[in-house]
């Protein structure tokens, strides 16, 4: 398939994403909407954090920071695997336009990326908004003082372990995607229950040490453990912290990842047209 | 309302429950991931208490809050967001055109997700309990089971009122129905308690507007805290005058929005 044709069906993927994203609300509600979910759970979060400190008697602020870049960071993840989740079932049984996008000569797997990309795109405004309203809220309403040095943020270092992270993150979307043209009735509690094992052991609200010994090694298999440290150290610059050695295990974590989600997503496809799934009805 | 058609309704009731059940227990290798998933999911706020060294009756709050929010879950995703589903499937022309109350149909899937997520609830409460190893000071469990019971009694009335906005809108009563899920849970402090003094006082008022609060609240003096009815009589009359109110607002809802629906051609709509 040649690259323009790629980039254009990614091109469309997107649009089309957006449109059914956004077309059900005037762009005020709609960016209300993108704000609330998000900054609702980091408030969850925060207060956790607060009232639990605040029984201990001791507030650290550092740990707050953890909490706040992996809390925030971790939209990404939500994002992509809610969208790419949904996605075989909304245009299987929803609107019963898969069939028709698996006949065209463009790729299948460049629509679903079009798609996860657009959620990229509203997970980065949901992140920007959140951090912004966080520190209000937090550093000058609550009076926690986030050890964050806006102007020292290490860009390069973000934007490589956002970009890696993403594709990772896809690459997850994809088994998602296999398992849904697969089955028809998951697709709620996949990006769930996927979403909260990550959230758990990729050591995004606490400290990773705090797992028992298996827990640990498990955390340490997962490449989400290492683009949090990735995302927190471009901010934080937490000393005793190895860049080069994090990147390696984030890049080769998602290699396999890659490889694993693709051939993953190749086999439930062949298998989906060899049963008749492709155009499997759910009674809608 | 004549006997016959009590009856008649309650008939229709206890068929939509049947539904209900055999619906959700059909797959019962789903039961384990059900019961496993939401208590790790809880783990990691358990996890954060501890990274600051909250005593162990707050992982026990924790417990109790994810507990309570599978119905939450239950109300909004299989009660109140049903009627859309119902509509996008073609069944609520079936139900709007049979001889029953739209609050017989309410009813039965109101005590069949009951049951469904009691089932998956006390898993996840008992389970949680045991990993975590929460002390639990519980001297009287039928204040516990009292304001349990008003609480989801409020819970299911508020999801009734709802189903009605659901009954109309396509895609903007499936994002109401997200936006229902965080802001609710930090509001009615499902993992931490809003009385504490570190809560501001407006974030306070907002949450005595949620029965959640009041049953959480109420649940976790009894439970974990091991005080009794007379510390806890105010929850119980505020659950009282919230089932009091929502219910025949649900019902004026469901008509309203029903008749709305006819006038505006909307009850059959699909793919909006």
């Amino acid at each position: 398939m040649a690259i323009t044709a790629v980039l254009r069906t990614i091109k469309q993927a997107v649009w089309i994403g957006w449109k059914v994203e956004t077309n059900w609300a005037d762009p005020l509600v709609f960016a209300i909407y993108y704000l609330i979910r998000p900054i609702a759970g980091l408030l969850i979060v925060g207060f956790i954090f607060l009232i639990g400190s605040f029984v201990s008697g001791i507030v650290d602020p550092g740990l707050f920071a953890f909490l706040f870049i992996g809390n925030n960071f971790f939209i990404y993840v939500t994002q992509i695997m809610i969208m790419m989740s949904m996605l075989i079932h909304e245009d299987r049984a929803h609107y019963e336009v898969l069939k028709h996008i698996y006949l065209t000569p463009g790729s299948l797997q460049w629509y679903i990326v079009g798609r996860a990309l657009n959620g990229v795109m509203n997970a980065s405004v949901s992140l920007v908004l959140t951090l912004g309203l966080g520190v209000l809220i937090f550093q000058f309403g609550m009076g926690i003082p986030i050890p964050l040095n806006w102007l020292g943020i290490d860009l390069g270092l973000l934007a490589v372990g956002l970009l890696v992270g993403i594709v990772c993150f896809m690459a997850i979307g994809f088994i998602l995607c296999g398992i849904n043209i697969m089955t028809s009735k998951v697709q709620f509690m996949l990006p769930e229950y996927i979403g909260g094992i990550l959230y758990l052991f990729g050591g995004v609200v606490f400290l990773p040490e705090l797992l028992p010994w298996w827990g640990q090694h498990f955390s340490n298999a997962l490449p989400i453990t290492y683009f949090l440290r990735i995302m927190r150290f471009s901010f934080l610059h937490n000393t005793g912290f190895d860049v080069h050695v994090n990147l390696v295990y984030l890049a080769a974590t998602t290699v396999i990842t890659v490889i694993v989600g693709l051939a993953f997503f190749r086999v439930a496809m062949f298998k989906a047209r060899r049963d008749g799934l492709i155009d499997k009805k759910e009674e809608y | 309302m004549k006997r016959d058609e009590v009856l008649h309704n309650l008939k229709a009731a206890y068929a939509r429950l049947w539904v209900r059940i055999k619906g959700g227990n059909r797959e019962p290798e789903w039961l384990a991931a059900e019961v496993v998933m939401p208590v790790i999911t809880l783990s990691a706020y358990i996890f954060l208490y501890k990274m600051v060294n909250a005593p162990s009756e707050y992982a026990g709050f924790v417990i109790i809050g994810g507990t309570m929010m599978a119905f939450w879950s239950n109300v909004l995703w299989n009660m109140s967001a049903q009627f859309y589903w119902e509509k996008e499937i073609g069944n609520l022309e079936v139900y709007l055109v049979a001889p029953i109350s739209r609050m017989a149909i309410l009813l039965g899937m109101a005590l069949g997700g009951f049951v469904n997520t009691a089932l998956r609830a006390s898993a996840v409460f008992i389970a949680g309990i045991l990993i975590f190893q929460v002390p639990m000071v519980l001297h009287e469990p039928l204040t516990a089971f009292l304001i349990f019971f008003l609480t989801i009694g409020a819970l299911y009335a508020l999801g009734m009122m709802f189903a009605s906005l659901f009954m109309l809108y396509g895609r903007e009563a499936w994002h109401t129905a997200n936006l229902l899920q965080e802001p609710i849970q930090f509001l009615s402090g499902t993992y931490f308690p809003t009385t504490s003094q570190v809560v501001p006082q407006l974030v306070q008022l907002l949450s005595s507007l949620i029965p959640l609060t009041f049953g959480l609240d109420g649940i976790r003096r009894v439970a974990i805290l091991g005080q009794g009815i007379t510390d806890v009589w105010l929850h119980i009359i505020a659950l009282a005058i919230f089932i009091l109110v929502l219910l025949p607002l649900a019902r004026l809802a469901l008509r309203y929005m029903e008749n709305l629906g006819k006038k505006e051609g909307r009850l059959t709509l699909r793919w909006q």
